[in-house]
């Protein structure tokens, strides 16, 4: 499937790019579908990586460092993650959610990259396809106060305070919810860490983030976030709105094909049936 | 931290009152009003709307002496607009199935200025089943439930079913909340604000309910604040400081404080302010009986959070 789309693209290039957009939401159709993953498919995403190679490093988090490169580094954790995981190369961490124990490929396979021509600066034609593409960032998603709520009623602090009673590293829920959802490709069955972690801590945040987004008519930023609740719902996690009807909502009233991928993972991961 | 909310919100409501009790002649009812009210929107309701205000004030105590003072001489300067009741007991008399009367007088009667033939009327009309069925929308019904308490007259055979009131409103359906929109958001201060009674009785508010405007009160604040609704902000603000567990940030304080104008007016929304000072009032007026309101309210339940914690 990711094969087929780079090898009937017209510029092979682009393609590439294309899969390094969508990032991990690329395994949506072998995680929540029945697609079949191929040994092709994981040649074309890691030629993906080759061509446009994530920064060397990871960079800090907010506030040390500035929040995109950060964020970016950890969606491309997530498809590196997955891409190991279904090449059947990773080493340690997660179990194989999902997926079956024995993959495609042996551990240690190496694929050719069948699209040599596009170009790969300094690239070797063949690499080892794993974790090791984009490495885990480290921290998560702060929020100041536990799940939205302030410690103190009548706080003066933006910030929790921290050990030394000066605020905290962590942002408001406004700020927090729409940093998750940036990273919605991360709200996928298989897919497990720091990230899920702060997402299981506070669906309140959540519901909240997204529901500022609808009534914003911010509907790509609520599908993204509601992307999270759907996922937290799969897990049986209780949540303070029911995400099916707002679901539908954003796909009746949204439109872009980022919005639609996010609302059709999150019917999936609702059990919702497509329309 | 509370002392700095405390300040900010004292500040503001003081300066609002300040500006209430400065312009109060433009609120005056015209000289020739009768109990019949061509316009009841004109000058009755916010003459009602200023004295609830003041009325507050003197309810909470947390003011000011000066403070005190505007506010006693505001309610004072109100009920002489309605003849010390008797504008509203003539109005009672010539349309008994409408309620503005009963809750025009709850302002007065809250702080002991009572109308004797006024108080007989309405413990008729209101016991009516007539007077009870009429059509109105379910927050209104509530309006009135609480007006009748406050009042005296929601006991015995004639209480009022709460539960079936509260349940019959937006709010007490426990709707989806990202599909609120203005007209309703009003709906949701208004059903706690008499649920609460001001602030008053903060376990009025059902214990699901409770949960659902804490969870949610801080988005809608949140939005209506980004396109300036500073009326509606302010009414949420007040819905803050009626849940049992205040709602009441330092933000949201900075931010009508930095709304307001320095002669006290707060403003209803980001337009331009039209400077003629009879549309300057008209246009303002509500808001600012609102800042009045949510700032009294704040520093008395930020005072109850430091007795509680004592």
């Amino acid at each position: 499937m990711v094969a087929d789309h780079v090898e009937q693209a017209d510029d092979p290039k682009a393609a590439l790019a294309a899969i390094r957009v969508v990032g991990a939401d690329v395994f949506a159709p072998f995680l929540l579908a029945d697609a079949v993953f191929h040994p092709a498919d994981a040649a074309a995403l890691a030629q993906s990586f080759a061509v446009f190679p994530p920064p060397v490093g990871t960079p800090a988090p907010p506030p040390a460092g500035p929040a995109e490169p950060w964020l970016a580094a950890w969606r491309d954790w997530g498809t590196a993650t997955l891409l190991a995981r279904f090449a059947g190369t990773e080493t340690g961490g997660l179990p194989a959610a999902g997926t079956e124990a024995d993959g495609p490929f042996a551990a240690g396979t190496e694929v050719d990259l069948p699209y040599a021509d596009v170009g790969s600066a300094g690239v070797p034609p063949s690499t080892d396809i794993g974790g090791a593409l984009a490495p885990q960032p480290s921290g998560a998603p702060e929020l100041a106060e536990a799940d939205g709520v302030p410690a103190v009623s009548h706080t003066g602090h933006t910030g929790a305070p921290g050990p030394t009673g000066t605020p905290g590293p962590g942002t408001t829920w406004q700020t927090w919810s729409v940093r998750m959802g940036q990273l919605s490709p991360l709200a996928l069955p298989g897919l497990d860490g720091p990230v899920h972690a702060v997402a299981r801590a506070a669906p309140r945040a959540l519901a909240r983030g997204a529901t500022r987004a609808v009534l914003r008519r911010d509907f790509p930023t609520a599908a993204r976030i509601a992307r999270w609740l759907a996922l937290l719902a799969a897990e049986g996690e209780r949540l303070p709105l029911d995400p099916v009807p707002l679901v539908r909502h954003l796909g009746l009233h949204g439109g872009g094909p980022r919005l639609a991928l996010d609302v059709a993972i999150a019917r999936r991961l609702l059990a919702v049936e497509d329309a | 931290m509370t002392s700095s909310v405390t300040r900010t919100a004292h500040e503001v409501s003081a300066r609002a009152l300040a500006w209430l009790y400065d312009h109060r002649e433009r609120g005056a009812l015209p000289a020739d009003a009768t109990a019949e009210l061509g316009d009841p929107n004109g000058a009755y309701k916010p003459l009602g709307e200023t004295a609830l205000a003041a009325s507050l004030v003197l309810r909470e105590s947390v003011a000011g002496s000066t403070e005190l003072r505007l506010a006693r001489e505001l309610v004072g300067f109100c009920w002489r607009e309605f003849r010390e009741g008797d504008m509203l007991y003539e109005r009672q008399l010539r349309f008994s199935l409408m309620t503005d009367p009963l809750e025009s007088y709850v302002p007065f009667a809250r702080i002991g200025l009572r109308h004797e033939a006024l108080d007989v009327l309405l413990a008729h009309t209101s016991a009516l089943r007539s007077v009870r069925s009429a059509e109105s929308v379910p927050n209104r019904r509530l309006a009135v439930a609480n007006a009748a308490r406050v009042v005296g007259l929601d006991q015995g055979e004639r209480a009022y079913d709460w539960e079936a009131l509260t349940r019959a409103t937006w709010l007490g359906a426990t709707p989806e909340p990202w599909l609120i929109d203005w007209m309703t958001g009003y709906c949701v201060t208004h059903t706690v604000f008499h649920l609460t009674d001001w602030g008053a009785r903060p376990t009025g508010l059902p214990g699901d309910l409770t949960d659902y405007v804490s969870t949610w009160l801080p988005v809608w604040i949140d939005i209506w604040a980004e396109i300036e609704q500073w009326d509606l902000v302010a009414e949420l603000m007040i819905v803050g400081c009626c849940l049992p567990e205040p709602y009441c940030t330092a933000a949201d304080w900075d931010r009508l404080a930095r709304a307001q104008h320095p002669d006290g007016l707060v403003p209803r929304d980001g337009d331009p302010i039209r400077d003629e000072p009879a549309l300057r009032f008209a246009d303002h007026q509500h808001t600012t009986v609102v800042a009045t309101i949510a700032g009294t309210l704040a520093v008395s339940r930020a005072l109850d959070g430091t007795a509680r914690g004592l």
